[in-house]
Parts: structure tokens; C-alpha cells; sequence
């Protein structure tokens, strides 16, 4: 790989948003814009989103990944995170990377909210695909289960000599701020089937059966992945997410619709 | 008023970071700070760019950047060991912020993994003027084993758990899986690198947290652990217990990133003038 392939800068209106630009060695026909999630999960996906990236980008795919404004390198306070400034960023993003790339034709990819997000940019964006992972469907459960791991951080015996007080902890999430109103957006999310075709990797396991006909219909699938992904693991809270098979059910998609 | 530049950079141009740059000021001193474990250059929790963006507003040019194979960055194959690798790292790294922000001298900060680098460069760089060790070197003494083990002898609440306790496999916690960790060096070649640093003028500032709690358990451990060096006035310390590794709360993060800006005062103050040409 040309170290000079993979771009880093910054872009919006105010110049506030970190993207890396990873190009192809030929000009591309179609392009990825990879949403990230949020929280703890950016930090946990950051090299599976680079490895992706990598991979497709070697197929002859232009790739843009970029941080929210609040999160990664973007500008902003954490508190400061909002949920439809997320999708807006990212409608920003996809005209960014078609200006880039010099194609139409744009791909969304997003773990978990980054998921989310994708698919509710979707027809903002005009993406022709979205391929998300575990997406989160279902806010109110999301931010459930914030809340209780955080609860349960407070007196984790691995991480503090001494349980903290409720003081301490309160008004975040596994190590970032949660302003009010990123907690009433998230409560509130329902995320709606796109009308783009969308495919969903599923590693949730048994634990968390959803039935995706509703979100993937008419023209995207589902496709189980093995292992499943520790996403609510307090012991694995600093732990890279890693897998071989998403990268792989990713870049084959890509190349069956090529 | 700061910018935020993105750059690629390095001699195979294959490192990434992103300096920030103070409006209208001289940067004399320049802060470079190291990737903590394996994440990327926002640090754990964002720690990294909290950190670089307070310092920007207190007057000081900062880059955070991923050295070669973290984060962002690629390897330069050029069959360099590890600890050459982060020295020409480092080198590229100041390089960077000489030419945005004119800087000649450099306080390196790094947590865990991060401190042991900072260490090995500001062991032998003179450029490296000031460095902020975050849970970096530490041995356990004959202290840390006195206060670790007596209060569990001496505790018959303990001895009777003990002597009740039935083997249940199934009840035991599965430990954290091993993320950051400092490899060991030879503590006399620590204590020799530490007191070559304060002789050639360097400020150093260690802080450790209660996340360390399995080797590193008082305030006096860093006398125990790295003898008269610590009583120089180059040099401040600072024992956290209630706090973790890597200040998952936000105000036990705020409340580090106080404490380095105070010492970067204290020690470095911002310069004030027109930045160079």
C-alpha cells in the first residue's frame, strides 16, 4: 500500500471534521462511506473499520471514514455529541467523498450506531447500499444497557481499589460525557427499514435474536456471523473488536454487486 | 483561538497525527503525545485530544499523533528494533512540530505503554525537555508487599472467608483480558536513565494510578521504587489511588488533565510573541 493512499484532513463548513481518505489505485466506480459508532465502540472498532477500509480499497473502492463532530478527531466537546447532528455529518460526508472519489454511486457501511446512522441518512445521503452490523434497532434497550453497565462500572473490582460514588459516575457512559439531549435522542431511536437495499451481519448470537426480514426487505439480506461480538463486555470494555469475517462478508457483498 | 491541522508525515511518510496549532503564538515548547497501548491517537476515553486541545488554549502547540503500526499509521520496513523505531518516530514527530510552530524543545506524554517510549526517547534525546509519566515504570518493593499482604493477614474476616471457601469454578470472575501493560527494564537502568534526565535539566512528572494497584499501592513507592532521583526537585510526583488505569471518569480525567496543565506552568511557560515566519 502507497502510505500517500490513505489521506487524513479535515472537512465541512467549519473545517471541524476529521475524515481519512483511502484511495483506490484506479479510478473508482463506487465508493464507501464507513459510519462510525459511538462511545466506547468507535475506540473498540477503529482498526476493523482501518482493515476494512484497507481491503476495499485494494478491490478499487474509494473510502471515507470521518468522526462525528464530538467524536475522534472532529471538533467539538463530547457533550456535545447529538444524534441529528450524526446523521447531518454524515450526509456531508457522502458529498465529501463524491467529490473525492468522482462517483454517484455510494455505499454506507456502520457497526452498531454507526449502523443506525447509516440507515437513517440513508435516502439523505443517497446511498445505494447500506451494510450495517448489529445495528441498534431499539434506543430504549440501547441506553438500558449503557446504564446498567455503567452502574455496574462504578464498583468494578478490576478497574477501582474502591467502589465510586454515584456522584462520580453519574452523567456518562463507559468514559464519555452523555449530555441530556444525546440521552433523550438515543432513548427515543427507532431505527425504520431504508428503502435501499440493505444487508445486516448479524453476530448478536443467540442471546439477542432479532428478526431482520423487516429491515432488510425487499432486495438486501442477512448473513449470520461467527463468532459473535462481546459488544456489553465490561471485562472487555478496552479490547479491540476484531473479526476476520465481517471484513470478508463485507468485501465479497462488494464484489458480488460489482 | 487554535487550528487543528491533519497530517501525514515522517520520513516514510508514513506516520499520521494531528498537530494543534495556537493562533498568534511562539511555541517553544511543544507537547507530543504517545499512543497509550493500542489505541489510536484520541486516547482512551478521548483522554489524548481533551488533553492536547486544553493545552492548546493554555498557549502550547501539541501534537498526537500513532507511531508506526498503531492507529493510522503504516511501518516503514526499514528493520529498525522497536525501541529505534520509536526514537525515529519521535524524531519525525518533533521535526513536525518545529516546522508548524516553531518549536525547540519538547515535553513528551505518555500513559502505560506510552510512558515507557516517552522514556526510552527522553532517555536520550536532548531536545526532550520535559515528560509526563502516566503509570509508567514500577516494581514492586519490599513497601508495596508489607502494605499489600499485612492488612490481609491480620484482617479474621479474611482467614474465615478463607477457611469456608468451597471450589466453585463457576462462581470465579474471568479476568480482564490484558490491554495495556508495561514491560519490564532493569530497575537500575530505570533509576540511571531517570537521574541522567535531571541532570541535563529535564522536569519530569509521574503520575500513577490506583489501576496499577497490582504492583504500585502508595505515594512513598516512588522513593521505594526509584530511591534519592525522586526527592530532586526536577521532579514531581503524584499517586492517584482512587482512580483507574486509563481515567474512565470524566472527572478523574479532568482532574489529570489540571494537574499536567499546572506542572506544564509551572515548568514551561507559554511563550507570548508572533509566531515565527
Amino acid at each position: 500500500m502507497r502510505p500517500d493512499a490513505e489521506r487524513p484532513f479535515f472537512f465541512g463548513p467549519d473545517g471541524g471534521l476529521f475524515g481519512m481518505y483511502h484511495a483506490p489505485d484506479m479510478p473508482a466506480r463506487r465508493a464507501v462511506l464507513m459510519c462510525a459508532p459511538l462511545g466506547q465502540d468507535l475506540i473498540r472498532c477503529h482498526r476493523i473499520y482501518r482493515q476494512l477500509a484497507q481491503t476495499l480499497a485494494a478491490q478499487g473502492l474509494a473510502v471515507l471514514r470521518f468522526d462525528y463532530h464530538g467524536t475522534g478527531d472532529s471538533a467539538g466537546e463530547t457533550a456535545s455529541v447529538d444524534w441529528e447532528r450524526c446523521v447531518a455529518d454524515t450526509v456531508l460526508a457522502a458529498a465529501e467523498l463524491r467529490a473525492r472519489a468522482g462517483t454517484e454511486r455510494v455505499i454506507a457501511f456502520g457497526a452498531r450506531l454507526g449502523g443506525s446512522i447509516a440507515m437513517r441518512a440513508a435516502e439523505l445521503a443517497g446511498f445505494v447500499e447500506a451494510i450495517v452490523w448489529d445495528p441498534v434497532l431499539d434506543g430504549s434497550d440501547y441506553v438500558a444497557a449503557l446504564d446498567a453497565m455503567q452502574a455496574a462500572l462504578r464498583e468494578d473490582a478490576g478497574r477501582f481499589t474502591q467502589p465510586r460514588s454515584h456522584a462520580d459516575v453519574a452523567e456518562q457512559w463507559l468514559g464519555f460525557d452523555t449530555g441530556d439531549r444525546l440521552r433523550r435522542q438515543l432513548g427515543a431511536l427507532t431505527v425504520e427499514p431504508t428503502t435501499v437495499p440493505t444487508m445486516v451481519l448479524d453476530s448478536l448470537g443467540a442471546s439477542e435474536a432479532i428478526a431482520w426480514d423487516r429491515w432488510i426487505a425487499p432486495h438486501g439480506k442477512a448473513t449470520s456471523i461467527v463468532p459473535s461480538t462481546p459488544w456489553n463486555d465490561l471485562r472487555r470494555l478496552e479490547s479491540a473488536i476484531l473479526s476476520q469475517p465481517v471484513i470478508q462478508a463485507v468485501s465479497g457483498r462488494l464484489r458480488e454487486t460489482a | 483561538m487554535m487550528r487543528e491541522e491533519a497530517h501525514r508525515f515522517g520520513r516514510g511518510r508514513h506516520l499520521v497525527g494531528i498537530a494543534g496549532v495556537p493562533e498568534g503564538l511562539s511555541g517553544e515548547t511543544g507537547v507530543i503525545v504517545l499512543n497509550a497501548g493500542l489505541v489510536h491517537r484520541i486516547g482512551p476515553f478521548r483522554l489524548h485530544v481533551e488533553l492536547t486541545r486544553q493545552l492548546n488554549d493554555a498557549g502550547y502547540p501539541t501534537l498526537r499523533f500513532d507511531l508506526s503500526t498503531l492507529g493510522d499509521s503504516g511501518a516503514t520496513g526499514g528493520g529498525l528494533t522497536r525501541a529505534q523505531q520509536v526514537c525515529a518516530d519521535l524524531d519525525d514527530a518533533m521535526n513536525l512540530l518545529k516546522s508548524r510552530a516553531g518549536c525547540e524543545r519538547f515535553v513528551l506524554v505518555g500513559l502505560c505503554s506510552g510512558a515507557q517510549n516517552a522514556h526510552i526517547v527522553a532517555a536520550t534525546d536532548p531536545r526532550v525537555s520535559g515528560a509526563v509519566f502516566l503509570d509508567g515504570y514500577a516494581y514492586r518493593t519490599l513497601g508495596y508487599k508489607l502494605r499489600h499482604y499485612l492488612p490481609r493477614m491480620v484482617d479474621p474476616g479474611r482467614w474465615a472467608r478463607l477457611l469456608r471457601r468451597r471450589p466453585d469454578p463457576g462462581a470465579e470472575r474471568p479476568p480482564s483480558e490484558p490491554v495495556f501493560a508495561v514491560a519490564p527494564a532493569p530497575r537500575e537502568e530505570v533509576i540511571a536513565d531517570f537521574t541522567g534526565m535531571v541532570e541535563r535539566g529535564m522536569k519530569l512528572y509521574l503520575v500513577y494510578s490506583g489501576g496499577i494497584s497490582n504492583y504500585f499501592n502508595h505515594a512513598r513507592q516512588f522513593r521505594e521504587c526509584f530511591g534519592r532521583v525522586m526527592n530532586h526537585p526536577a521532579v514531581t510526583t503524584r499517586y492517584v489511588a482512587e482512580t483507574d488505569h486509563t481515567y474512565i471518569l470524566t472527572g478523574d480525567r479532568a482532574r489529570l488533565l489540571d494537574g499536567i496543565g499546572g506542572w506544564l506552568q509551572r515548568n514551561f511557560p507559554p511563550a507570548r510573541t508572533g509566531r515565527p515566519a
